[in-house]
């Protein structure tokens, strides 16, 4: 038994050995030629990034850049478990994160990533992206995409119902529901469709507003009392109770609703823009137009953002070369943004970049509109919130309550619920 | 007088054990390593709070913060609910069909024991995802249920909060019966035939014979299934994952789900989600003893 008690304290003491040697891992050469990126979705980011590291290398030929594709979810995990051992072996020098989620990686985690200040400027992107990317006043992201929002509607059903895209250029919600259901009416199409665990229109409206799950510091729960939140919600129902909603329960679903014209609108990001190009027999009938407010919330903007992700220099070996990879491309490079958007349809938040061919082209899938320059013009109007630390811990509560408000549950009682839950389980 | 024999300084009994334990040694020390260490360090994780690395201890607060979470008892009910009927559904099942496949004068007897296992061989995530197409409301179960009109419309089954839950214990119950009737089948062929040779020269019928013989015989072995199964139930993850995500809501949410969105989907709250670990090992422990009161033989 004392041997078996020896045994098991010599483990541990080795173990917590092991451990402590790990935990001092610190960055002993930042100027490491060779650096490696982790990012998402092929077609996007790692295009984006190809298209960067191509740029880059013409210039700077010594250095060697790996660009790494793994799942949104997988880049979550590892990062939390690899920043949470101590050690910095096996993490990038670069990682892209969602805007959603930065906050919390920034306020978890906040030696692991670089300061990039001196490198870029805030001020140089897109107001609302200053939000995530900013922690203690200090520029740690290097803003990427924009999720900027918009209103693809169908022209020809529009048509038939008797109205026109022009009818729809300053609207409220309270109106795009009332030409649901014209549009329902006359071509028995529904206007919208919705995943109801899904709540990023719900998120949309409510930005659109300036205002967001969380107050301003990020971690209290802004639920209760918040009349954005519940004319949104309002709306939501609405919408579900006028009949005008078509329900899918996953992505595939969402882009056969509008694929097979089943649907006669799709408010949401401007990277659902391929998926609506996917369909080219649809070319012609579409057109983009601002995304409606909130008709009595007076700050509610003709402009809003679902997703979106800026990039992340992590303070490990090769630090240098991965502020000045970023630096000369993301952060400065204006010819890279239209290449970007030319080659991938991806919409920067670089203001300098966001002009120039790329972005005056017409685009005869709708119409000839300049749906480009339309985004990029609403990217600047975007407003800027705090995301916070807690998004997706309050959407998972927000769906079940939105469940029973559909159900019939009295508003205000939701909002309380919602509120209470959330002070409960984020502490 | 005879000189003292040469001797080592150990005795030979201590030489023995000494054999006996460098033998172990490595299991033993790898043991330490990959389980206990770990555990002893999720346990100190259960009492810190903050994210990510930012950790400090707060007491027994998470432990109290269980019981007002919300998520945290939903998840529970769900995986309660998972417990109570899928278990013994599977068990049933399983020693139903593993007294079938025992007959001495069925045929393709390889065949069909093969086919009822194959389901367990198969990947969690594959086979979830084919649940997920089956079951979508214009799946194939659908279409078949259309078809021979046992149904007016669609079941909603993953969307639906009751449906859903039935289509995790389908998919559950459909991918580990066949393992569970190994177990049986091998417990079967251990009882001596001339028991129920007895049984029969005394007049047994068939179904008094498989209460009173085939049962209390095969008693330790359905001890262990259930709680080897309540224990793989209270770690449900990748069917609920893969199949509903949880949803509609959190009407399928699972523990161990909730410890992953704790972890990753949310703010890593890991110190949190070590307390909600702790709290499936407390209840495992709690539900094992019961099974063992009920079903077990005190002096086994």
């Amino acid at each position: 038994m004392k041997k078996m008690m020896f045994l098991l304290l010599a483990t541990v003491f080795m173990l917590s050995a092991c451990s402590g040697n790990a935990g001092s891992g610190a960055s002993s050469d930042p100027a490491k030629k060779e650096i490696t990126v982790w990012a998402w979705d092929a077609k996007f980011n790692i295009a984006a990034l190809n298209l960067a590291k191509e740029r880059y290398m013409a210039k700077h030929p010594d250095v060697t850049i790996n660009i790494i594709e793994n799942a949104q979810a997988d880049i979550v995990q590892k990062l939390n478990t690899g920043l949470n051992s101590g050690t910095t072996k096996g993490l990038p020098n670069i990682v892209l994160i969602e805007d959603y989620r930065s906050q919390n990686f920034l306020q978890a985690y906040p030696d692991s990533f670089r300061d990039m200040s001196d490198s870029i400027k805030s001020a140089d992107f897109a107001d609302y992206k200053a939000g995530p990317t900013n922690y203690n006043g200090k520029q740690y992201g290097v803003p990427f995409d924009s999720g900027v929002t918009g209103m693809y509607v169908r022209t020809d059903y529009l048509k038939e119902a008797g109205y026109t895209p022009e009818d729809m250029q300053d609207i409220d919600w309270d109106k795009f529901i009332e030409i649901g259901k014209a549009v329902k009416a006359k071509t028995g199409k529904d206007m919208l469709t919705q995943d109801p665990n899904d709540l990023g229109l719900i998120r949309a409206m409510i930005q659109s507003a300036g205002t967001w799950y969380l107050k301003e510091d990020g971690k209290t729960p802004n639920i209760a009392g918040n009349a954005a939140l519940k004319e949104a919600m309002e709306d939501y129902k609405a919408m579900f109770d006028a009949n005008i909603v078509k329900t899918n329960s996953d992505w595939s679903q969402f882009l056969a609703a509008f694929n097979s014209g089943a649907v006669a609108s799709v408010p949401t990001g401007n990277w659902i823009t391929p998926s609506v190009k996917a369909e080219a027999s649809q070319s012609g009938k579409w057109a983009v137009v601002p995304f409606p407010t909130l008709k009595n919330t007076p700050n509610s903007v003709h402009a809003s953002n679902i997703g979106g992700s800026s990039w992340y220099v992590m303070n490990v070996d090769g630090q240098d070369t991965a502020a000045d990879f970023m630096k000369e491309t993301f952060g400065s490079d204006k010819e890279l943004y239209q290449d970007m958007l030319n080659k991938i349809g991806i919409i920067g938040t670089f203001k300098a970049a966001s002009t120039g061919s790329a972005y005056d082209k017409a685009d005869d899938f709708f119409g000839g509109q300049k749906i480009y320059a339309d985004f990029a013009k609403w990217t600047t109007e975007v407003p800027n919130v705090n995301y916070g630390l807690h998004t997706y811990a309050i959407e998972d509560i927000m769906a079940v309550e939105v469940q029973n408000y559909l159900a019939g549950k009295d508003i205000d009682s939701v909002l309380n619920d919602v509120q209470a839950q959330a002070e409960a389980q984020l502490k | 007088m005879k000189a003292a024999q040469p001797q080592s300084k150990f005795g030979p009994r201590f030489k023995a054990g000494l054999t006996g334990w460098l033998f172990i040694a490595l299991a033993v020390l790898m043991i330490c390593a990959f389980y206990f260490y770990p555990m002893i360090q999720a346990l100190i994780l259960s009492f810190q709070t903050g994210t990510g690395s930012n950790l400090s201890f707060n007491g027994i607060d998470n432990y109290a913060r269980l019981f007002t979470d919300d998520m945290f008892l939903t998840a529970v009910k769900n995986t309660f609910i998972y417990l109570i009927f899928q278990v013994p559904l599977m068990v049933v099942l399983a020693l139903f069909i593993s007294v079938l496949l025992n007959n001495p004068r069925l045929k393709f007897k390889g065949f069909f024991r093969t086919a009822i296992f194959l389901p367990c061989i198969t990947s969690l995530v594959a086979y979830s995802v084919v649940f997920k197409y089956l079951f979508s409301s214009d799946g194939l179960v659908n279409a078949l249920l259309l078809k021979v009109h046992l149904i007016g419309a669609p079941i909603e089954w993953i969307a639906d909060p009751f449906w859903a839950k039935v289509t995790i214990i389908l998919a559950i119950t459909w991918r580990w019966t066949g393992y569970n009737m190994i177990f049986y089948l091998s417990g079967l062929q251990n009882i001596d035939n001339s028991i129920y040779e007895a049984a029969r020269i005394d007049g047994a019928s068939a179904i008094r014979q498989f209460f009173s013989i085939t049962i209390p015989m095969l008693k330790p072995i359905i001890l262990f299934t259930s709680i080897t199964s309540t224990i793989g139930t209270l770690q449900l993850f990748d069917e609920v994952v893969n199949i509903t995500k949880g949803g509609p809501g959190n009407a399928t949410t699972s523990i161990s789900q909730y410890i992953y969105n704790l972890s990753f989907k949310y703010s890593a709250d890991f110190g949190y989600a070590a307390t909600v670990s702790y709290s499936i090992v407390i209840m495992i422990i709690i539900l094992a003893f019961i099974q063992f009161r009920v079903a077990g033989d005190r002096n086994e």
